[in-house]
């Protein structure tokens, strides 16, 4: 067991044998294997799927240049999690071709600019631009960073790694077979081992009500959160090198993921540092959904206590570029839930020792303002708390629980006002790579 | 000894030329310019489109992140005084403005920029109504994009003008008209700017 979960989180020891050579910049190639994806996926479609929306052409080219965007009416799950991971797709290919992250930006809005125009029958979706190519931009680089930690050339599983780091990271795996870079003598990519790791799996029982419809329900759950890096051990040399990632299954599968990366930050060691992130929110379970794209700006401080103790609190006021949030009552065609833009505020505290935490509290409020589907203003709060019990070393008891309310605005119709009170019962694995000690500890993230 | 000085010469012209056509690019920036419009707007479910030409303005102030990258904030706005929605309707003025964070990228070492921004966006409808009264006015407030490519051609140390070729997009909500209503609306507008930019 210990064998598999230390595979999938790859908390190993770093194995890089050698200064790792960087890789040649190839944007010639970044940009054409993104059009040879494209091809690919609508030939796929339009022949082995018999989907008629691929079989675009010259006519609905021209029709698409000059009639110009619009708002699709796609099911939640492929407008905001499918189209970002087809965005990371592009953005991939540039990562895996030596761009740099800024260098592989224009590659991921190329890339959705042109399937939206000549890929599909239907007019160009400009929320689906938006998602692929920001949903694309922090999809691909989480993915991009944890495939390399995942990949091990020096390591006896490398196989198994590499098997386990394609899903998440194709584009990468074709060029290193490309390159011939699957062996024990190229050097691991810079980004295998950041320094700091951490992961906590969590496993047990999530109960919610829906205030609406006056019915609660009980499902298994798993949760996962990921840390790479850490803002407070590692000045920001790059965006991305210090993230963290929430993943949770549930009855509908991928229930959410949620990553916050650093974009921007100090380049030199504080207690105190502002910080500018990129977010991606993606949640999706039987009682609500909500997502999108988002930049904040913030303050994120750790205050040293007595002993080994630490609280750590951030603060974050952020922009959400393009959100996507269900609208049961309205909606848009056969689409029941809005897009909009808006901002919000957020505010978490965690207490914890030796790289794990203990308690964490979390508040949130978010402003969405619907532009497409019903006229409407949704006005959200997220409320948190999430306690771990020690039972030993790495192993605890967790108790989480969580509210989320929501009051919807419309402008041709009543107000509409629910309430989700969730509460999880967790079985709890933690583990932590971090580099010697003289520094502050990480603590694993809550929502 | 000639030879070798004319190519010392040669090669000190050669650089001067070449560091007089780079545009300098250091620390805050603000530019400014307007020029020529076409609006085009659409909304969801429908191919019916509503366009016409009109006149756009903007202003941009930002900071110099590296030898080749810029950011700023952008104010752009268009202006088209005799617009309508069906045949023979001149009777709407539309407004439009984009408030975006942009970033502007010059690849090589020469004036030409790429750029592109998200930000907020606003579209503003105001109709006269024909028997006299007090105008209707229906606004609408969302997302917006934009996007283009210019070129800095650098006329002192610190000013250069700039022409750009580029494209706003304005996802706006529903406006609703006396004459009609829009729903879920994008108006995309193109425009070909000449501006003045102080570095």
């Amino acid at each position: 067991m210990r064998h598999i979960l230390a595979l999938i989180a790859a908390l190993q020891s770093d194995s890089t044998p050698v200064p790792v050579p960087s890789i040649p910049r190839r944007p010639l190639m970044a940009v054409t294997q993104s059009v040879i994806l494209n091809v690919t996926v609508n030939r796929l479609d339009a022949w082995a799927f018999s989907q008629g929306w691929a079989n675009s052409g010259t006519r609905t080219w021209g029709r698409n240049l000059r009639v110009g965007w619009e708002w699709d009416e796609d099911q939640f799950g492929t407008n905001l999690l499918m189209h970002p991971y087809h965005g990371g797709l592009y953005f991939n290919a540039a990562r895996a071709n030596g761009l740099s992250f800024w260098e592989a930006v224009p590659v991921a809005f190329l890339g959705s600019w042109t399937w939206e125009y000549f890929g599909e029958t239907d007019r160009p979706s400009l929320n689906d631009f938006f998602m692929t190519s920001f949903g694309g931009i922090a999809l691909g680089e989480v993915f991009h960073r944890l495939g390399a930690t995942i990949r091990d050339n020096g390591s006896r599983h490398r196989v198994l790694r590499e098997i386990a780091a394609f899903p998440l990271d194709p584009m990468g795996w074709l060029n290193r077979r490309l390159r011939h870079e699957r062996t024990s003598e190229v050097p691991n990519a810079p980004e295998h081992a950041p320094g700091a790791l951490s992961l906590r799996l969590h496993a047990g029982a999530r109960f919610v009500v829906n205030s609406h419809l006056r019915k609660s329900n009980g499902t298994p759950t798993v949760i996962v959160d990921f840390g790479y890096g850490d803002p407070f051990l590692q000045p920001y040399r790059a965006p991305f090198d210090a993230f963290r990632l929430r993943a949770i299954l549930g009855d509908r599968g991928l229930n959410a993921l949620r990553a916050t990366g650093r974009l921007y930050g100090p380049r030199t060691h504080h207690d105190h540092l502002f910080l500018v992130n990129q977010r991606f929110d993606y949640i999706n379970n039987s009682a609500y959904r909500l997502g999108g794209q988002s930049i904040e700006v913030g303050l994120e401080s750790h205050w040293r206590l007595p002993t080994e103790w630490q609280i750590r609190t951030e603060a974050y006021l952020d922009a959400i570029l393009l959100g996507g949030i269900d609208a049961p009552t309205a909606g848009f065609g056969k689409r029941n839930y809005d897009f909009g833009p808006g901002g919000g505020v957020r505010f978490r505290l965690a207490f914890g020792r030796h790289g794990r935490s203990y308690f964490a509290f979390a508040a949130q409020s978010e402003y969405i303002h619907a532009v497409s589907g019903a006229s409407a203003d949704h006005f959200l709060g997220f409320g948190a708390f999430e306690i771990t019990l020690p039972l030993g070393p790495s192993v605890g008891l967790g108790v989480h629980h969580t509210t989320f309310l929501r009051r919807t605005v419309n402008s041709d119709r009543p107000d509409d006002i629910r309430r989700f009170p969730e509460l999880r019962i967790l079985l709890t694995w933690t583990d932590v790579t971090w580099p010697a000690s003289g520094v502050p500890q990480p603590t694993t993230r809550a929502p | 000894m000639r030879a070798g000085l004319v190519l010392t010469l040669l090669v000190g012209v050669l650089a001067t030329s070449a560091e007089a056509q780079r545009p300098h690019r250091a620390g805050l920036w603000i530019e400014t310019g307007g020029g020529f419009g076409y609006v085009r707007i659409a909304s969801s479910g429908s191919t019916t489109l509503t366009s016409a030409p009109g006149s756009t303005s903007y202003l941009t102030v930002g900071v110099l992140l590296s030898d080749k990258v810029l950011l700023g904030i952008e104010n752009a706005g268009f202006v088209d005084e005799m617009l309508g929605f069906f045949r023979g309707d001149t009777s709407s003025v539309a407004q439009t403005w984009n408030l975006s964070v942009v970033v502007l990228w010059y690849p090589w070492r020469s004036g030409f920029f790429a750029k592109g921004g998200v930000g907020v966006a606003q579209g503003t409808f105001t109709v006269s109504p024909t028997g006299g009264g007090a105008p209707i006015i229906a606004r609408g407030t969302g997302v917006g994009l934009n996007f283009g490519a210019g070129y800095d051609l650098k006329i002192s140390r610190k000013i250069a003008l700039t022409a750009c070729v580029c494209a706003d997009v304005a996802g706006i909500g529903d406006v609703v008209l006396p004459s009609t209503r829009v729903d879920d609306m994008i108006a995309s507008i193109y425009h070909i700017t000449i501006g003045i930019t102080i570095r």
